[in-house]
């Protein structure tokens, strides 16, 4: 409050200008009166808690790295809070990284051939114009990166330049020849050491990228730039064009809006871009999924994500952007992200952070738990002794990594081997939020099935995949090998292999081939005619010993699978809210606003906002008390299409105004008071764009927005 | 008989030619002082008469039988009259019909050859649905086994006919409206909305439904026919000069001045969230109702005072100036850089020139960005502007916008999202708008079409000029010249700068502008019809010409016709 007193008078010089630099002249007098600023409550606060700040004076530049404001009501210590700073700026620069190492990599085919095929085209000198043509797909904007790359690539490999133009960018013929010359040339004077590049090696690559949205208006416009070419053909011989196309749509659409002539003209390839699906799977597997990710994205944070990727086409950038998101507000906001640390320094933990592992959920679960099972001094101790409590809280640490680590390979084995046919994505949330239990049926993961339909050649395939997977792990979930630890598990199934390979040789020297009780073709249906009516009747096949001996190696491989492939829901674990973030409420708020009904409740409910005294008893009606643009919404509402003006003037006026009589409603307004408010509320209306002048009558205007 | 069953065929065959003959002579009829409508009648009834006087006849039966309902007082002693008509229905139905009838062959001629003024077709179909309700409602109480599939129709016509009696009353009011509405050669469809769908929806729902959907909502409000108001203007009201408007402003004390501070401090609490949101390369957006220039303010001096550092600058850029250019914000951002910048005169190399020195000083930039949304800064080259710096790779810039309108979101496509990588918080402020933020009289008056405000600004003022011919271009270049030296000159005396007519006439034909003062007059109207130029007469009688337009704006001007 006292900030904004302080700053009214300052600004109002600053009124007009249009653009300027701003400079407090009294930054020694804000400094003050910001540090005394009262305690405050936090939106962002991923775990619900309240928290406050006394902005210390440690002063970091802006920019380089920013404060976190100690939590806990300003009682949290500095250390607690530069750690969880440090934990943040540990966490996610590490997995940003990654994750553009993930992207990148998805693009090196496209990138190859691209590279390829305007090598070969400078060989072959043809009259034409080289002309490539990358199918982005819908999503051409998060192939921003994917064209990045291409100029580098290109500049390095076959010291192509390389301009960019873009719809949006380039309005017309002259805007992209401007930017032609002066890309290339800019370049040419940065990179070529002064030496003057004779100009028929220089290779120009124009890169042309039609957006979607404005694909009727691109194509048209690439026209004009193949016209251009053509006149550049008279340079050919001393300056090599080629051409890449971004296409969003399909080559055939863009050829059709080319004349033939231009057509004719060019020499051109098709190349397809990783679609946007397989990019995410990819992005997941690293960042969310990943061992290296310190934090989880819970599974419904998680799946709104992944479906807003799906719904809209939103570019990877996005997704990106709000996994950051979760980690910002989850090391930002919640006081117990200190847990995190991997070297957790128990002076650290104030009784402040204790207090608040008892108010988890999942500490109140534990402690019910134990109660249940009678273990009444283990729920004491963890109520009232905070040792003890610290003991747990550390030793849960590692039960957490044997969680991740259990999770991660039973989900690396059933996406590798072929028991689930959904994408790893989705399997992931479903292990998180359900659990696996294989036993259990489950529409996606049924093992069982899976196993039994296959043939004795399939089996063992199989097997060599889990042994495989068991034994190298997933570099890009990077997970290690573990088949050191799970020897068990390796040896049971190595058995397994042993068996049914000495059945296979011994059925072949047999004659016969493998099967089990489960494979179709052991099925056969008989017809017997009983008493001249046909009765039909199934019959297991007569299964030879090997037959039998195999089938209950599946069935033993099944025991063995839904055994040893389970995990638990997340949310069964003790302080899961440390190390889960599964908040959905911010991430709506920042990336999926709704403008519209923020601007519908504010002018039809104000008391939502203003927590004033005089609106609250109205709840959403219509009040003289109202601020004058939400009672004008108000009426704006009831009234149609077409507004008079005059009639919305004397509704205003019968509700603000003093009565002429003066024996009514004292407090009103006079007559040209109540004018001036209904003006600023009117221009209000329209500047905000819910309504606009109506030339059908006089004195009407016309309503634009059903908000 | 025979011409009468003739008759019955052609008002089958063509219905749309009964009704406009009917429309002359209607009995039910509002009596309409337009003057066309009267001449109208009056060669209608002159047509009539000359050819047939038994019309005339039919006419004057006509009117004696059916204007009685308009002598009841009310329309609810009307719906209990039809009973007491029903003794002498016989005979005024078939008068009725027979008039009609009559009417309808003779009267297609006189309205066929006079057909300039033709009524608008909605206000004809009206008249005649009116007119076949009262038919319906004398038939039905004629006849009087009705059977039920018959009852819905009789309700609407009974709907129809009071509806109509309804608006008689209201016809005083009307007649201004109608005058307005038959004016025009071609008549909107809209024009008069039509009574039917009105009626039926005022019975069925006399408040429209209120827990629509938007777009129901939408829908429903734009039914056709539901676009009825009152003809109520606001002529009697003096509207708010400038004058008055601001005299009167600071005496209205706001009763949530202090709830609006108080949510303007719960917004100041998340200054540091916001900022770490900025330092992590989010694009801030704000959104929601009131002004954010006090907020935007306040986030700065926040900025400023925490993260106090000689390499950091806060740019501010007001969106809701409307002369606000691509330059201005470049040339600012390019003396926040540097304490002497070179500008030139092309946009794009500016920006290049920007990044560049950008990635070369260890300067960082925070510009912040008031009403995002403004026209002008709608311009896609001032949001691609936006987009670039936003993503520019050294992340030295770091944006803050805020929006006023709730369509904001579509200033960017899906590119210029990503690559902005937008955090929106929803910061409804409730703060009125400063002055400076919004031209309230002038806002209201041109939403009401009082005042045609004068083209806004430079963007207006090259639009229009843009769709004159050249030598009017020229013309005002020269006028903006001469004005500008005028305004350099008359600077030290304070007094607005004006330039003599004949000055400025030789100074046109001299440049063969144009040859003669005809032609001169003539590009002037021209400049006059969009008020982009004032002239006045000084006291000894000099006809003198000025531009409303302040200096800075002059100058814009001037380049942008020059180049």
């Amino acid at each position: 409050m006292a900030q904004v007193h302080s700053s009214t008078v300052p600004f109002e010089e600053d009124d007009h200008r249009a653009a300027f630099i701003f400079s407090s002249g009294e930054d020694d007098r804000q400094l003050p009166t910001a540090a005394s600023r009262p305690a405050k409550k936090r939106k962002l606060a991923g775990a619900g808690k309240k928290a406050a700040s006394q902005p210390q004076l440690q002063q970091p530049a802006f920019g380089s790295d920013s404060t976190f404001i100690p939590l806990f009501n300003g009682a949290e210590s500095p250390e607690a809070v530069n750690l969880r700073k440090e934990l943040f700026e540990a966490s996610w620069p590490v997995l940003e990284t990654r994750i553009q190492h993930v992207l990148r990599e998805a693009n090196r085919s496209t990138l190859d051939e691209v590279t390829a095929f305007l090598q070969q085209a400078a060989q072959e000198k043809t009259e034409k114009i080289t002309a490539g043509f990358i199918i982005t797909g819908p999503n051409i904007v998060s192939q921003d990166l994917l064209f990045e790359q291409l100029s580098e690539r290109l500049y390095t490999e076959i010291r192509a330049r390389v301009v960019r133009l873009r719809a949006s960018e380039v309005s017309n013929l002259k805007a992209a020849l401007k930017k032609i010359i002066r890309d290339a040339t800019a370049n040419e004077s940065e990179d070529d050491d002064g030496s003057v590049v004779v100009p028929s090696t220089v290779s120009k690559a124009l890169f042309y990228e039609a957006g979607v949205r404005t694909m009727d208006v691109d194509p048209k416009k690439g026209r004009k730039y193949l016209d251009y070419d053509l006149d550049v053909l008279s340079w050919s011989d001393r300056i090599q064009f080629d051409v890449l196309f971004g296409v969003a749509t399909s080559v055939e659409l863009f050829q059709a809006r080319l004349p033939r002539s231009t057509a004719r003209l060019l020499y051109g390839a098709q190349f397809d871009v990783v679609q946007a699906n397989s990019v995410l799977e990819s992005v997941v597997k690293t960042a969310v999924a990943g061992s290296r990710a310190t934090l989880r994205i819970g599974p419904s944070l998680l799946r709104s994500l992944v479906d807003r990727q799906q719904e809209q086409v939103a570019g990877i950038q996005l997704f990106v952007s709000s996994v950051k998101y979760a980690y910002m507000c989850h090391f930002y906001a919640n006081p117990l992200s200190v847990l995190l640390a991997k070297q957790l320094d128990r002076k650290l933990l104030q009784p402040e952070h204790l207090r608040a592992v008892r108010m988890l959920e999942s500490f109140k679960a534990k402690v019910e738990v134990a109660i249940d099972a009678r273990q009444m001094n283990h729920a004491q101790a963890m109520i009232e002794d905070d040792d003890y409590l610290i003991a747990q809280i550390l030793e849960q640490q590692q039960k957490c990594e044997d969680y991740l680590k259990q999770l991660l390979r039973t989900l690396h084995l059933i996406s590798s081997t072929g028991l689930s046919t959904v994408s790893f994505t989705e399997l992931y949330m479903t292990a998180l939020s359900k659990g696996i239990d294989l036993e259990q049926a489950d529409e996606m993961i049924r093992p069982a099935e899976v196993v039994r339909r296959m043939n004795a050649d399939e089996f063992l395939n199989f097997i060599q995949k889990l042994l495989h997977a068991t034994e190298t792990g997933s570099p890009e979930l990077e997970l290690q090998g573990w088949a050191s630890e799970a020897e068990e598990f390796v040896d049971a199934v190595t058995e397994l292999r042993g068996e049914v390979e000495g059945l296979m040789e011994r059925s072949k020297h047999n004659g016969t081939t493998l099967r089990s009780q489960y494979s179709a073709q052991s099925k056969v249906l008989r017809t017997t005619v009983v008493a001249q009516k046909v009765q039909l009747s199934q019959d297991t096949a007569a299964l030879t010993e090997e037959d039998k001996a195999y089938t209950k190696a599946i069935d033993t491989m099944t025991a063995l699978l839904s055994q040893y492939l389970r995990c638990e829901p997340i949310n069964n674990l003790f302080l899961h809210e440390i190390w889960v973030y599964d908040s959905k409420l911010p991430y709506r708020e920042v990336f999926v606003p709704r403008p519209g009904a923020a601007f519908a409740r504010g002018l039809s409910r104000p008391h939502d906002y203003l927590a004033c005294a005089c609106c609250s008893k109205v709840d959403g009606g219509l009040s003289s008390t109202l601020p004058t643009t939400c009672i004008l919404y108000h009426l704006y509402l009831e009234a149609g299409a077409l507004i008079n003006v005059a009639d919305l003037w004397s509704a205003y006026y019968g509700l603000v105004g003093n009565d002429d009589d003066g024996s009514m409603n004292r407090e009103g307004l006079d007559e040209r008071s109540a004018l001036v408010c209904f003006y600023r509320g009117l221009a209000e209306l329209r500047m905000m764009g819910l309504v606009k002048q109506s030339r059908k009558r006089a004195d009407h205007i016309a309503k634009l927005k059903w908000l | 008989m025979v011409r009468r069953k003739i008759t019955g065929a052609v008002d089958a065959l063509a219905p749309r030619t009964d009704h406009k003959c009917e429309r002359a002579v209607d009995p039910y009829d509002v009596p309409d002082d337009n003057a066309a409508i009267k001449k109208r009648r009056r060669t209608a009834n002159v047509d009539l008469n000359a050819q047939s006087p038994i019309i005339n006849d039919d006419e004057v039966e006509n009117d004696e039988n059916v204007p009685q309902p308009e002598l009841e007082p009310t329309p609810r002693k009307r719906r209990g009259r039809p009973p007491k008509a029903a003794p002498t229905v016989t005979n005024g139905q078939a008068t009725t019909h027979s008039a009609q009838r009559q009417r309808t062959v003779q009267a297609v001629t006189p309205i066929k050859s006079n057909g300039v003024d033709t009524p608008s077709r909605r206000s004809i179909a009206d008249r005649s649905a009116r007119k076949k309700s009262a038919r319906a409602l004398i038939e039905r109480v004629m006849g009087d086994a009705v059977s039920d599939d018959e009852l819905e129709d009789r309700d609407i016509a009974r709907e129809i006919y009071e509806s109509s009696e309804e608006e008689q009353e209201e016809e005083d009011d009307e007649e201004q409206e109608q005058e307005e509405e038959q004016e025009p050669a071609t008549p909107s469809n809209r024009g008069r909305p039509g009574r039917k769908p009105r009626a039926r929806a005022r019975k069925r729902s006399p408040t429209p439904p209120r827990d629509l959907p938007p777009h129901e909502q939408y829908f429903y409000q734009n039914k056709p026919g539901l676009t009825k108001t009152s003809s109520n203007t606001l002529s009697s009201l003096k509207l708010l000069t400038h004058e008055e408007y601001f005299s009167l402003l600071p005496k209205l004390k706001d009763s949530h001045a202090a709830d609006v501070d108080f949510l303007h401090s719960l917004h100041a609490e998340s200054f540091p969230q916001w900022a770490f949101e900025m330092s992590q390369g989010f694009t801030l957006c704000l959104y929601g109702y009131g002004s954010k220039r006090r907020l935007l303010h306040n986030f700065a001096c926040y900025l400023n005072s925490n993260y106090p550092s000689p390499n950091h600058r806060i740019v501010i850029i007001n969106g809701y100036v409307r002369t606000l250019t691509a330059r201005d914000i470049l040339t600012t951002l390019l003396s926040a850089l540097s304490p002497n910048p070179d500008s030139t005169s092309d946009l794009t190399p500016t920006i290049s020139a920007l990044l560049s020195q950008l990635s070369s000083t260890p300067l960082t930039l925070t510009l912040l960005i008031n009403s995002v949304d403004s026209p002008s800064l709608r311009k896609s080259a001032l949001q691609f502007l936006f987009c670039t710096l936003a993503c520019h790779h050294s992340h030295k810039i770091r944006l803050a916008l805020a929006a006023d309108t709730p369509d904001f979101f579509f200033l960017w496509d899906a590119s210029a999202r990503a690559q902005l990588n937008l955090a929106f918080h929803d910061a409804t402020t409730f703060a009125p708008r400063a002055p400076c933020e919004i031209d309230v009289v002038d806002e209201v008056h041109e939403l009401l079409g009082r005042k045609a405000r004068r083209v806004g600004g430079k963007e207006g003022v090259i639009f229009v000029l843009r769709s004159l011919p050249e030598n009017a271009r020229s013309l005002f270049r020269l006028l903006v010249g001469e004005v500008l030296v005028a305004m350099e000159d008359e600077s030290k005396n304070g007094e607005e700068a004006a330039v003599e007519y004949r000055m400025v006439y030789q100074k046109a034909v001299e440049e063969f502008i144009c040859s003669s003062e005809m032609a001169f007059r003539t590009l002037l109207k021209e400049f006059h019809d969009h008020q982009i130029i004032a002239s006045h007469k000084d006291a000894i009688g000099t006809e003198l010409l000025s531009l409303p337009f302040r200096k800075e704006e002059l100058e814009s001007i001037l380049e942008e016709l020059t180049a």
